[in-house]
């Protein structure tokens, strides 16, 4: 706590000095208002509630929270942002609202933003920001339309987003003299190893139930085994060498893994770890705040972590949240200032002190961040890797997904066989993309 | 014609303008809505009236969706095996129950229980009591020795029968309460007459008790094929539809649809089709106790002629 107040009091510091320089003080036409956002219920928006009372008594604006359950955050912003006025300043999104929102024209470009000098703080350091989060988060209409390029822009600012790591036992691995796994070959290997080595336990703990799990589980698979869902025309190509690869990867993950994981979801295959009954996690971030938390880890302090390993490439997947100003919202220039404070480093310092996922580089190697949370160094090693490609995000998706998810959990459950399930899911998508419009420029 | 006699006539009407304005606003507005909605391309970050209007491609579109089809008669086969197994279970447990024992008001109590409860509550005890390892079913079989517990969930063909016990543990005594309740307000001179015959208890059953329940059985009956069409809840926390699409219904593809796939256009479609044949369930099931009706009203003339 007293490492947080001197922190944040540094912050406070640097952030008047600055100010000082230029005007009186650029939140000063601001003061009084009140912002209006939309945060989910979700361990770094838990964490950034610590930190959003020394925004309000910096600056003067009073921001009202409205934190819902992630799934329900959707709906209720499809309502809001359809609005002629909407009642959110800022809102948070999950990436694959992104399409949606951008493409409905509902997300504010925020260059202009960037290029008011009476808002855009000099010091901000966009460079810091992790590359693999704003491409995947951020950006909107460079390469295939929802990644960074020549003629993509900024709509939103990675905040609580996430990247895949693995998680591992410790004493399991001494004891019996294991390696931390670096490469996909030594994973699948040592995830059957383990359950001849510790009878009664799985290898690796991941998803795989019917639809979004069992999907998410396979692309964990695809991007580092060099497989793409699509190629660059739009094209399914998730049924050659390298998606069968994928899928193989984890039907031998499943099959290795704790007893009943044909029907894990992230929330059983997390419970399986934390309750010693699988050795190793493959999965997102968000879930490292858990593990040493004695009310729901039976395993406290005997989790170790290392990059999401190697195939033919190196990708870790990445997701989470994004923040950005609905075209609707009634204080835009105030909710660029909060956005632009919630993402500086010293707020995403703070953030990362009281448990949240930082946004920066530069955290990720603070010595006072790592002091406190100490597993933020490997992770910042994974970020380096992080894929913003690593799944499409396209509006079509969610139709894609669910039948590449229920699919996969006819081969994982059922035995089909894994190049006949993926052509079908290619034929399908390839109709899915076709009635979308995405071959109108093909001959 | 008379400003009185005009007067009179439009009475009625106005008596019944409350009825029918409250029939259009609560019933007609939402099912047009729902027919003009299946005609569009809409998704849920679109006003209804920025939506494209795509005709009748939502119904074409489904009927080249093979998950559909799947969805389809999934849907069909559980409403018949649960419809069947609750009504057996229920008018049997009903047959078993109409007679004075001591404390029957709390023996009632305790058989709708399940009834009761919210069916979220339902499906996350359901899935509890069906965990792989800790589940209270496989810990029972491996304790009598067998190596292998059931794959209740991660199986195609044990999840739907797993779906289908916690649909007929949910629901058997909605059927049961009726049945006994229709039972219990059977005229007892018939049942007299059929003893001092000599009747024995079966025959009683089959050619008494069951043919002057029908009219309530069918009522019953069809209300549990209609609540089976739609189930949701269970279905979504037990199985969410898995493993593949094995116990995917139609009413969780509709939910899927909407959420996941954000094409409410489509989803309207669906729920339209589904509408369409629960109402030619329902009247082929009106039609067929008019039809066995009248056939008891003739059988019945008949008789009155031979006698007299």
């Amino acid at each position: 706590m007293l490492n947080l107040l001197k922190q944040t009091g540094a912050g406070v510091a640097a952030l008047t000095l600055t100010a000082g320089l230029a005007t009186a003080n650029p939140y000063e036409p601001y003061e009084g208002s009140t912002l209006v956002v939309n945060f989910p219920a979700h361990p770094h928006f838990d964490a950034v509630m610590q930190v959003l009372p020394q925004f309000t008594e910096e600056t003067g604006i009073r921001v009202e929270v409205d934190q819902l359950q992630y799934l329900k955050m959707r709906e209720k912003q499809t309502l809001e942002l359809t609005k002629n006025k909407g009642d959110y300043d800022l809102i948070a999104y999950v990436v694959f609202s992104k399409a949606d929102y951008v493409y409905a024209d509902q997300l504010e470009n925020l260059a202009k933003y960037f290029m008011n000098p009476a808002l855009a703080d000099p010091n901000y350091d966009a460079e810091d920001l992790i590359d693999g989060y704003v491409g995947n988060i951020g950006v909107s209409g460079g390469a295939k339309g929802y990644l960074p390029g020549p003629t993509g822009s900024l709509f939103g600012i990675p905040f609580g987003s996430e990247t895949s790591i693995l998680g591992y036992r410790k004493d399991i691995f001494d004891k019996h003299g294991l390696e931390v796994p670096k490469t996909y070959d030594d994973l699948l290997e040592l995830a059957c190893r383990i359950p001849e080595l510790e009878p009664g336990m799985g290898g690796l703990a991941s998803r795989a139930a019917s639809g979004h799990h069992a999907s998410h589980a396979y692309l964990l698979h695809l991007a580092p085994l060099g497989g793409r869902i699509f190629d660059d025309n739009w094209n399914p190509i998730m049924n050659n060498e390298e998606g069968v690869k994928a899928a193989e990867a984890l039907k031998t993950i499943v099959e290795c893994g704790a007893e009943g994981a044909e029907t894990f979801g992230f929330a059983e295959a997390g419970a399986s770890f934390l309750q010693g009954n699988s050795a190793m996690f493959l999965d997102s971030t968000v879930f490292a705040g858990q593990v040493n938390n004695p009310e729901k880890s039976k395993v406290v302090g005997k989790i170790g972590w290392a990059p999401h390993p190697e195939g033919t490439r190196r990708g870790s997947q990445t997701g989470g949240f994004g923040i950005g100003i609905p075209t609707n919202a009634q204080n835009k220039d105030a909710a660029f200032l909060l956005m632009q404070w919630l993402t500086s480093k010293e707020a995403d310092k703070a953030i990362a002190v009281a448990g949240g996922n930082p946004s920066r580089f530069s955290t990720h190697s603070d010595p006072d961040v790592l002091a406190e949370q100490p597993h933020l160094e490997v992770f910042g090693e994974a970020l380096k890797h992080a894929d913003p490609d690593w799944r499409p995000i396209i509006p079509v998706w969610g139709k894609i997904n669910a039948d590449l998810g229920t699919t996969l959990s006819q081969v994982l459950t059922e035995d089909l066989d894994i190049q006949t399930a993926l052509d079908g899911v290619a034929e399908r998508s390839k109709a899915i993309m076709d009635d979308a419009g995405y071959y109108t420029w093909q001959q | 014609m008379s400003a009185v006699a005009r007067a009179n006539r439009l009475t009625p009407y106005l008596f019944l303008a409350p009825a029918a304005v409250v029939l259009i606003f609560a019933l007609l507005y939402p099912i047009g809505y729902m027919i003009y909605a299946s005609f569009l391309d809409w998704s849920p970050s679109q006003r209804i009236g920025q939506a494209e209007f795509v005709g009748l491609k939502n119904y074409a579109n489904l009927l080249h969706d093979s998950a559909f089809h799947e969805s389809f008669w999934v849907t069909i086969k559980f409403a018949f095996v649960v419809v069947t197994l609750e009504m057996v279970l229920g008018v049997g447990l009903a047959l078993l129950l109409d007679r004075n024992i001591r404390g029957m008001s709390v023996l009632r109590t305790v058989f709708i229980l399940p009834m009761m409860i919210a069916p979220i509550v339902v499906g996350l005890m359901w899935r509890y009591m069906y965990h792989p390892t800790v589940g209270i079913f496989n810990r029972t079989i491996k304790s009598w020795g067998f190596d292998e517990g059931i794959p209740w969930l991660s199986d195609s063909t044990w999840s739907f029968v797993a779906v289908v016990i916690a649909d007929v543990w949910q629901w058997t005594p909605f059927i049961f309460i009726l049945a006994l309740a229709a039972m219990q307000s059977l005229p007892r001179s018939a049942l007299e007459a059929a003893e001092i015959d000599g009747a024995s208890e079966w025959q009683k059953i089959t050619l008494i008790k069951i043919p002057l329940m029908m009219p309530v059985l069918v009522v019953t009956l069809l209300l549990r094929l209609i609540d089976a069409f739609k189930v949701l809840e269970v279905i979504l926390v037990l199985t969410n539809g898995g493993p593949g699409l094995s116990t995917e219904i139609i009413a969780l593809r509709i939910f899927r649809t909407a959420q996941e796939f954000q094409e409410l256009g489509e989803a309207a479609a669906m729920s339209n089709v589904l509408l369409l044949m629960l109402m030619a369930l329902t009247i082929g099931m009106f039609m067929y106790t008019k039809i066995q009706e009248a056939r008891a009203a003739r059988m019945r003339a008949a008789a009155e002629q031979t006698e007299s």
